[in-house]
Parts: structure tokens; C-alpha cells; sequence
């Protein structure tokens, strides 16, 4: 009962501000995703309904976790990344497969993804090994493991084949190990190294056709550097918008009228005519593309409106980091932070034509259960950080 | 621990540093969004505005075909049809309420008129998927009673609405079906309906001259631009472009005289053609059996067509220009005016007409086995002695007669307007040494001569002939159309009279055979005699002509004539099928005509 109370106490400490930040952003999730749908006559009508109720789910996580004490994970920061380790094999196995990729868990009637977990827990892991409990304390020799234990997960990943998520991982670990005062130069060198693969994937799809490659002979390259077609249709079609404006530069072509013609104010809810026409299909419109509804329909205004809440969560986040009473508070923090700012920013750069199309949700707004429940577990453990910070 | 302290301020400067760059990237997101949204605005409402703009192709009405007298053949009727507009019917939530919602209201309306709407409840969704934005056709071609119960109903009646459609429609029922033809639903092709991402169903030319001059009477087929709503129906509409309504066609033909023509024959297979004389004007084109037109519009059902296609009387088949008959004895007067020309031969010229004819040590009969005795060139043509054109054929040569064969327009096809107009055949000898690898005989030339042998004509050919002699030897272009008006009556192309040439006689021998021409029906004793009406002086040619297998022999019937014999405005060629002979069988059907044409007492009737 003590205890109960002083949890309480403690959640009297909460950061209000972000919770309201993370709230709005669930509430204009909700509403956009009943827009995105409500000319469907299938099953999918009640997304919103769905929604909700995993909304809710997550609420409650959140508050749970806000008042869990974050040093408790360290006994179980190994557990959590061995246990998705594990998923992210079986989903390799047993995933159910939608357009081609096995991302999906199907456990107890719900489905899981796996990566999400993934991520989730690598963030927790690191956060671990980066803070040793011990005062001497070289930051180089987790640097090295860290890489190595990062790589697993985002192989698989990238096996189901989920190149978005898997790429996720890079800026995450990246930003813990920075903020965890690893040396600079190996750091700058990695993104540089970073860097130059991404140049060297684009070029790869890009520069073949440019020297004259016949088709043949690029297929047979592509496959010798284990580049899958639809990677390769995307990142093309990033290249080159114009170049089959119906297929797979259909959803980017659409996204951006559907943005561009939002104007400052939008069209009003429903009115989306992008949106409720089906220009933005129907099957990602609530999910992937739900940014592109938000604009068309709100306007800059509205999508100001998200960028801002966004901005908030950020703020609070890393004022949480910078609070912290100890360094694993800060590495789990900033960690947590780069995870959603990550996935918040490729969503709308991808929505807006200025990063390729890759299946990355946004994150408290697109609709999905999983995400939704571990972003506000994740956002808890900020908090949880945040209300144990030093000082009354 | 200053070096603690150092540590943690470098981690927090860091931590900072990482916060700047997030704030940043969101910045920068903003400031895409500012240009994308606000900056550029106006370049993708323009792409919106072109995906939520649909254009549905109008047709244009069909333009109509006229008789010279500004009858019509062919016209449109409107159609009244009861149409749903789903923008007013529509219930919110998913389109299966929009479906209950119109069944409801079909069930009501089926009450009201009394019979069955024409859509199913899967034509209702094949409709809100494919063609929200335009009206949904529940009932066609209601009676003025329905549309008076409708009037004063007192149901619901928003959102349904009565919707004109024209309809062909062919008034004269069935008048010069062959001519006309019909008109049938139309396959547009990706060229037409590039652009358009709706259309209405369109009629096309299937047959006559509803195909030939098709594309002149669809005109031109506009545009309507229909803007929807957020929904997908329709929001607003827009003429963007009004259809040019098709030509109107106008015939040289005589519709009174057509009506005469068809019923002259209606009871036999077989066909009637007349012209004027003076320029080639088709005034009456028939084919008997004929077909009903309005039955095909608008689809052929197919039961029908099948057993039209099998009848084995061809009532699809103009047999007017498309199917040729062996022209029998008249023919005649060409091979008279072929020995007459070349000067073998004179007027007054007397032959004896035994009842046979020698060819080599074969007799050739003439159809009076008795003989005609002496006969000179006008009473030949008036007893159509057999023996007298093969004696004269010979003296002249078969070249002689095929030539002036030719001249009359013979063995070529007249360019008129309709379909497989067939070319016929005039025999000659080096046709036969490439047909038949034989050569040209004696036989052959008496053969030629009296109209039978390989020589094959079409009705209208002998029409042509009919005409020239007439006129004295103008070979004229039958004229079936006189020329195309726009829909308000403005003149656009007129077809001119046109000669195919001018025949060259001497002196004397035109008049010569007119006047055997003129005994055959005037005289007592004349082969025509049957088709004489009282008032009018006409002269003409009786013809039989054999065809069939030797145990089932046949005779087609012929005869034609012109009139008025001095000054003539018709030249008429009939032919019937399974004759007893060309005086007895078509006589009295071209005396019903000629009856028909100038009236009681030879008082032309009508305009």
C-alpha cells in the first residue's frame, strides 16, 4: 500500500506536457484513420474503433511503465533481446505473409511484429551496456558489441524482407552511443561508412542503365548484390518520380497531390477528395500514408499542428534525457527519442516525396496495434526515467 | 570529480546537440510542407482537379435520311426512359444502403407502371462501381399513359426523373428497307473514347446506306464534363463541348413510288428499279422479299436474323444491284442497235422466221414454233422473233454487240450507293478462251444476241438501259443520293447528275427500235401488251429468261419500260422470279405500277 502511494507520488512528477503532446497525436490518429476508411463497405470500416481500444491498451502500459522503475530492466535487458531475437526468427517461419513479406506474428488472434519489438529492446540492451555499473569505465569496449549485437536483429529484419525497419537500428544505435560520449572520430567514420553504402545502393540501382548495362546483365548484378525488385522499384522510382507515374510511383505521385493540394487550411475532414476517392489506396491510406490524409484534409496547418506535437514529444524527451538521474536514464532516453523521431521523420519525408517509400508507420498515428502499444511503452519508460530525476 | 562532471557535461552537450539536429529535421520537414502546400498549391489542385473531373462522350443525334420530297426514311423518335439520379437518392454509410434505397424505390415505381423495371439488383452495383456520376436507366420507351401515371403520382420523385433518348425510328415502316439498312449498337473504338472515361451508348450503320454514309449522319459526339464529389458522385456538370448533330441524307428517291414498287412485287421474289430518264435519278429501288427494319433496332435479335440468313428467297439481299439475271430477249434492243450502227444491217431489212434457226446443221428455236414469217426490224422487236436477232447478230458480229453492250453500262458496276453492287458479265471471246479454255462459236453469238448464254445483268443495269433508250443515249450515273444538309437545313454537298457517256448513233436507228418498242406494249398483238394503262403512251421489252438445272427449268420474268413515249420522265426494269413468261407475269405488276405512277386516265398523281 506504501508502495502504491509512493508510485502515485511519483506519477505526480509525470511530464504532463508530453502526455498531452502524445495524446493529441493518438486523438488525431483516431479521426484520421475513420476518415481514411469510411468509404470502405469491408471489414476494415471499425479501424478506428480498433484503434481505440489499442489506444487505450497502450495508455495503460504507458502509466504502468512510468511508474516501473527503469534500473529494473537491467536484469532483463538480455532476456527481452535474446526473446526478439527469437521472434524474429520464428516470423521467418511461421510470419503470415502480406505483399510478399513475412512481418507479421500471428499470436492469440492479434498480430505482432516482431521488428518492433526488436527495436525496442536493442534500445533497452544498449542503454545497459553503455552505463556499466562499474565506475572505470572504457567506453570502447561496448562500441564494438554493441555493433555486433545490433547486427543480428537488423539482418533479420532485413530478411523478412523489411529494409525500412531494419535501416531503423542504424541512427538509434548511432545516437545512444553518441550521447553515451563514445569517441568521436570511430563515429564519424562509421556515418561517413554509412553514408557511402547508402551513395553506393543508389548507384547501384541508378548507374547501370546510365552505362548501358543490358537487362539481363542488371539482374544478374542486382542479384549479386542481394538487391530484391520491389527495393530496387522503389528506390528507382525515388529516383525518378516520372518513370511509371501508375505503378510503383503511383502511391508517392498520389501522396504528394494529396499533400500539395491540402493547401494551407485543407479540404475539412472527409472531404479529402484524394483520400475518399481512393487516389491514395485504400490499403495504406490509414496506415503508412495516413500523413497524406492529415495534409489533404487539414492543410499545412494541420500537418504544422503534428509536426509541432512531434517537436514536443522530442523536446520532453530529451529534457527527460538531460535530467536523468543516472547515464542509463540518459542512453534509454535519447535511444527512445531517436526510435520515434526516426520513424516520424522517413513517414512524412516519404509522404512528401523527399525519401524513398519505405513501410515505416507513424508512430501514435497510423493504425496499428502492436506499434501503438510498444511506442507508449517506450515513451512510459521516459517518463519513468523523467519522475525519478533528482531533486524534489 | 572534475572529471566526472567533464564526462556528464560532455554527454549532455551532446545529448543537446542531438535535439538541435532532430529540431532541425523537423524544421525542414515544415519547410518542404510550406513549399508543397501553400507555395505550389495552385500545381497540385490542378492535378486534383484533373483526377476528380470525369468526361462522359455524348453522342450526337443521328442525322436523318429524307426522300426527294422530304420524306422521312429514317428519323429518331424520342424514347422515354425513368432514370434514377443516385446523387439525390444516395443514403450515407456503405453504397449497400444506396442499393436498398433504390429498390425501394423501384418496388413503388414497379406498382405504378405496371411493369417490370429492365435492371437487376447486380446491374444496381455493376452501376454505382463503374458509372456513379450518370443516371441509372430503370425503365425505356414508356407509353404517354405511364408517363401521365407518373405525372400524377404521388410518390417520392426525388432523384427519379423521365430521360429522353432518341430512338431510330424507320416511319415509312420498312420502306426501302435495303436501301436504308439499319442501325445497331456501336463498338467504339480506344481511338474514340481516348479521354473519356464514361459514354453513352451510340448507333452505328449495319447495312445501306445507314453504313455507307455513316459517318456523315453520327456527326460529331460531344463532351460533358462531370466534377464528383468526395464520394464519387456526381457534384456538378458542365457541357464541354456540344455534340454536332449528323447530316441529314437526302435521296433522289420518290417514296410514293417506292411504296408503288414494293407492292408491285411484294407477293414474289424479286426487284423493280426506276429511274428518270432525264438525269438517272433512282426514284424506286426494291427487292422483294424485304425485311422490317424497326425489328433490328436496337439489337437483331438473333433468332430472327438466323432465319432471315437461311430464307431461301435472300430478304437481306438487294437483289436490285446485288444479284444477276440472265437479261433474256430484252436484251434485244441492244443487239438491234449494235447491227443497226455498224450499217450491217438496215431497218427495213426482212427476215424469215421459220421457227428456227440453223447453226451449222443444229436448229435454235424461236419461241413461236409456227415462226413469225416475215418480219422487219419493228415487228421483231414487237413478236420478239428469235430468229431475226440471231440472224442480225451474226451479219454484225458478237464484238459488235458486246461493244455496245459495254456502252450500256453493261458488265460494270454503276458506283451507286449501296452494297455488293454486283459488276455482271458481257461475254466476249476472249473472256471465254480465259473462262472456259473454248472458243467463241456461232452459238454463242445467237446466244448473246436474244439475252442468254453467259450474259448476266442486275436489275439496275437493265434500269440504265431502260433509261438510255429512252433518253435517246445518254448513259447516266444512277443518282441515289442528291446530296447531305446539315441538321438546320443548310445545304453541305450536293451530288451532281453525271453521264457515264454519250452513245453515238446514226441517224434514224435510235428511232427505229423505239418504235419496236413502242408496238410491243401499244400494238395489239405486242409481247407487252399487259402492261398498257389507259392515257399513257408507253413503249417497253418483254423478256424470259431460263435459268436452273435442265430436269428443273425456271424463267425469270422481265420486262421494261419507259413512258411517256415521247417524252419520257420514268424508265422502269422489273424482273420476278419463277415466271411463266415476262408479257404474262410482270406485265400486269408494271401496268399496277405504271397505274400507280401517272393515276387513273394517265393524270399524274401526287408530287
Amino acid at each position: 500500500m506504501k508502495e502504491f502511494m509512493h508510485h502515485l507520488g511519483l506519477l505526480r512528477r509525470m511530464n504532463w506536457v508530453m502526455l498531452a503532446a502524445i495524446i493529441g497525436l493518438i486523438v488525431i490518429g483516431v479521426f484520421f484513420i475513420y476518415s481514411a476508411t469510411v468509404m470502405r463497405d469491408d471489414s476494415t470500416k471499425d479501424l478506428y474503433t480498433k484503434q481505440i481500444k489499442w489506444a487505450v491498451v497502450g495508455l495503460a502500459c504507458y502509466l504502468g511503465t512510468a511508474m516501473l522503475d527503469y534500473r529494473r530492466l537491467r536484469d532483463l535487458s538480455w532476456a527481452g533481446y535474446f526473446m526478439s531475437v527469437i521472434l524474429l526468427v520464428a516470423v521467418l517461419f511461421f510470419g503470415t505473409q502480406i505483399y510478399g513479406a513475412r512481418r507479421w506474428l500471428m499470436f492469440l488472434g492479434v498480430g505482432i511484429q516482431p521488428s518492433e519489438l526488436a527495436k525496442l529492446a536493442m534500445i533497452i540492451l544498449g542503454a545497459c551496456l553503455l552505463s556499466p555499473a562499474a565506475e572505470k569505465f572504457d567506453a570502447r569496449a561496448p562500441f564494438w558489441k554493441l555493433f555486433l549485437l545490433t547486427g543480428v536483429p537488423m539482418l533479420l529484419v532485413m530478411k523478412e524482407p523489411d529494409l525500412g525497419s531494419s535501416l531503423v537500428f542504424v541512427p538509434l544505435v548511432m545516437a545512444m552511443l553518441f550521447a553515451a560520449g563514445a569517441p568521436a572520430k570511430p563515429l564519424v567514420r562509421l556515418m561517413a561508412g554509412g553514408g557511402l553504402a547508402v551513395m553506393m545502393v543508389l548507384a547501384a540501382v541508378a548507374l547501370p542503365e546510365k552505362l548501358g548495362m543490358t537487362p539481363e546483365h542488371q539482374d544478374k548484378f542486382f542479384r549479386a548484390i542481394h538487391l530484391s525488385d520491389y527495393q530496387r522499384d522503389r528506390i528507382e522510382v525515388f529516383l525518378h518520380p516520372g518513370k511509371d507515374p501508375m505503378k510503383t510511383g503511383w502511391n508517392m505521385r498520389q501522396s504528394e497531390i494529396a499533400v500539395g493540394s491540402g493547401g494551407l487550411t485543407g479540404k475539412g475532414f472527409l472531404k479529402g477528395s484524394q483520400n475518399i476517392l481512393g487516389f491514395l489506396p485504400r490499403t495504406v491510406a490509414p496506415t503508412d500514408f495516413i500523413f497524406s490524409v492529415i495534409a489533404e484534409e487539414m492543410g499545412f496547418a494541420g500537418a504544422l499542428v503534428v509536426l509541432l506535437l512531434y517537436g514536443t514529444v522530442v523536446v520532453c524527451g530529451m529534457v527527460a534525457a538531460m535530467v536523468a538521474r543516472d547515464k542509463m536514464g540518459r542512453v534509454l532516453c535519447v535511444g527512445i527519442v531517436t526510435m520515434i523521431f526516426t520513424h516520424a521523420f522517413v513517414n512524412i519525408g516519404m509522404t512528401i516525396g523527399v525519401l524513398p517509400v519505405v513501410g515505416i508507420p507513424l508512430p501514435l498515428v497510423s493504425y496499428g496495434g502492436t506499434f501503438m502499444v510498444i511506442t507508449l511503452f517506450a515513451l512510459g519508460l521516459i517518463q519513468s526515467v523523467y519522475v525519478r530525476r533528482p531533486g524534489l | 570529480m572534475p572529471a566526472a562532471s567533464n564526462t556528464i557535461n560532455t554527454e549532455l552537450r551532446r545529448i543537446r546537440l542531438v535535439l538541435l539536429i532532430m529540431l532541425g529535421l523537423l524544421v525542414l520537414l515544415g519547410g518542404v510542407l510550406f513549399s508543397l502546400q501553400v507555395s505550389r498549391e495552385q500545381e497540385f489542385e490542378d492535378s486534383l482537379h484533373r483526377q476528380s473531373l470525369r468526361r462522359v462522350r455524348l453522342p450526337a443525334l443521328r442525322g436523318r435520311i429524307l426522300d426527294r420530297n422530304q420524306v422521312a426514311l429514317a428519323d429518331n423518335q424520342p424514347c422515354y426512359c425513368l432514370a434514377f439520379y443516385l446523387e439525390d437518392i444516395r443514403k450515407p454509410g456503405k453504397s449497400t444502403n444506396t442499393v436498398v434505397e433504390i429498390r425501394r424505390r423501384m418496388t413503388e415505381l414497379t406498382a405504378l407502371m405496371g411493369r417490370k423495371p429492365l435492371i437487376s439488383e447486380a446491374d444496381i452495383m455493376t452501376h454505382i462501381k463503374r458509372r456513379l456520376p450518370l443516371p441509372l436507366v430503370a425503365w425505356r420507351s414508356l407509353d404517354p399513359a405511364a408517363l401521365a401515371r407518373l405525372a400524377e403520382a404521388r410518390v417520392d420523385m426525388t432523384g427519379v426523373d423521365v430521360y429522353v433518348e432518341p430512338n431510330r425510328a424507320y416511319p415509312k415502316n420498312g420502306l426501302a428497307s435495303h436501301l436504308i439498312g439499319y442501325v445497331g449498337k456501336a463498338d467504339l473504338d480506344d481511338a474514340a473514347l481516348a479521354g473519356y472515361q464514361y459514354y453513352l451508348p451510340e448507333m452505328e450503320g449495319k447495312m445501306g446506306l445507314e453504313l455507307k454514309f455513316d459517318t456523315a449522319l453520327k456527326g460529331e459526339a460531344g463532351g460533358r464534363m462531370v466534377r464528383i464529389d468526395a464520394s464519387g458522385y456526381k457534384h456538378a456538370e458542365q457541357m464541354e463541348k456540344d455534340p454536332r448533330p449528323g447530316a441529314t441524307v437526302v435521296l433522289a428517291l420518290d417514296s410514293r413510288i417506292q411504296a408503288l414498287a414494293e407492292s408491285a412485287i411484294s407477293d414474289v421474289p424479286g426487284a423493280v428499279v426506276v429511274l428518270d430518264p432525264r438525269n438517272g435519278d433512282v426514284l424506286a429501288l426494291a427487292s422483294s422479299p424485304a425485311f422490317n427494319p424497326s425489328q433490328f433496332v436496337p439489337i437483331v435479335p438473333k433468332a430472327l436474323y438466323e432465319q432471315l440468313n437461311a430464307d431461301p428467297e435472300k430478304p437481306l439481299l438487294n437483289k436490285a444491284v446485288a444479284e444477276v439475271y440472265p437479261p433474256g430477249s430484252i436484251f434485244k434492243p441492244v443487239t438491234a442497235l449494235a447491227a443497226l450502227n455498224g450499217g450491217a444491217v438496215s431497218a427495213g431489212m426482212v427476215v424469215d422466221c421459220p421457227g428456227y434457226y440453223m447453226i451449222g446443221n443444229r436448229p435454235m428455236k424461236c419461241w413461236n414454233p409456227n415462226g413469225h414469217g416475215r418480219v422487219d426490224l419493228r415487228r421483231a422487236i414487237e413478236q420478239s422473233c428469235n430468229v431475226y436477232f440471231a440472224t442480225i447478230a451474226v451479219k454484225c458480229g458478237n464484238e459488235a454487240v458486246s461493244d455496245m453492250a459495254a456502252q450500256f453500262g453493261l458488265g460494270e458496276r454503276s458506283g451507286i450507293e449501296l452494297d455488293r453492287e454486283a459488276r455482271g458479265l458481257v461475254p466476249t471471246a476472249a473472256w471465254k478462251q480465259k473462262a472456259w479454255n473454248d472458243q467463241w462459236r456461232i452459238g454463242d453469238t445467237c446466244n448473246l444476241s436474244i439475252g442468254q448464254g453467259a450474259l448476266c445483268v442486275t436489275p439496275l443495269q437493265m434500269a440504265v438501259m431502260a433509261a438510255t433508250l429512252a433518253n435517246g443515249g445518254t448513259v447516266y450515273r444512277p443518282r441515289l443520293v442528291l446530296g447531305l444538309q446539315d441538321w438546320q437545313g443548310q445545304a453541305l454537298t450536293n451530288y451532281p447528275v453525271r453521264a457515264a457517256r454519250q452513245i453515238a448513233f446514226k441517224p434514224g436507228v435510235m428511232e427505229a427500235v423505239r418504235q419496236g418498242m413502242h408496238d410491243v406494249v401499244m400494238a395489239p398483238t405486242g409481247t407487252g401488251g399487259r402492261a398498257r394503262i389507259p392515257g399513257v403512251e408507253m413503249a417497253g421489252k418483254t423478256g424470259t429468261a431460263e435459268y436452273g438445272e435442265k430436269e428443273d427449268r425456271k424463267k425469270h420474268g422481265w420486262m421494261i419500260v419507259f413512258a411517256p413515249y415521247d417524252k419520257p420522265r420514268y424508265a422502269v426494269a422489273m424482273v420476278v422470279d419463277d415466271a411463266v413468261s415476262g408479257g404474262l407475269t410482270v406485265g400486269p405488276r408494271l401496268q399496277a405500277l405504271m397505274l400507280g405512277i401517272f393515276g387513273e386516265g394517265g393524270t399524274e398523281a401526287g408530287g
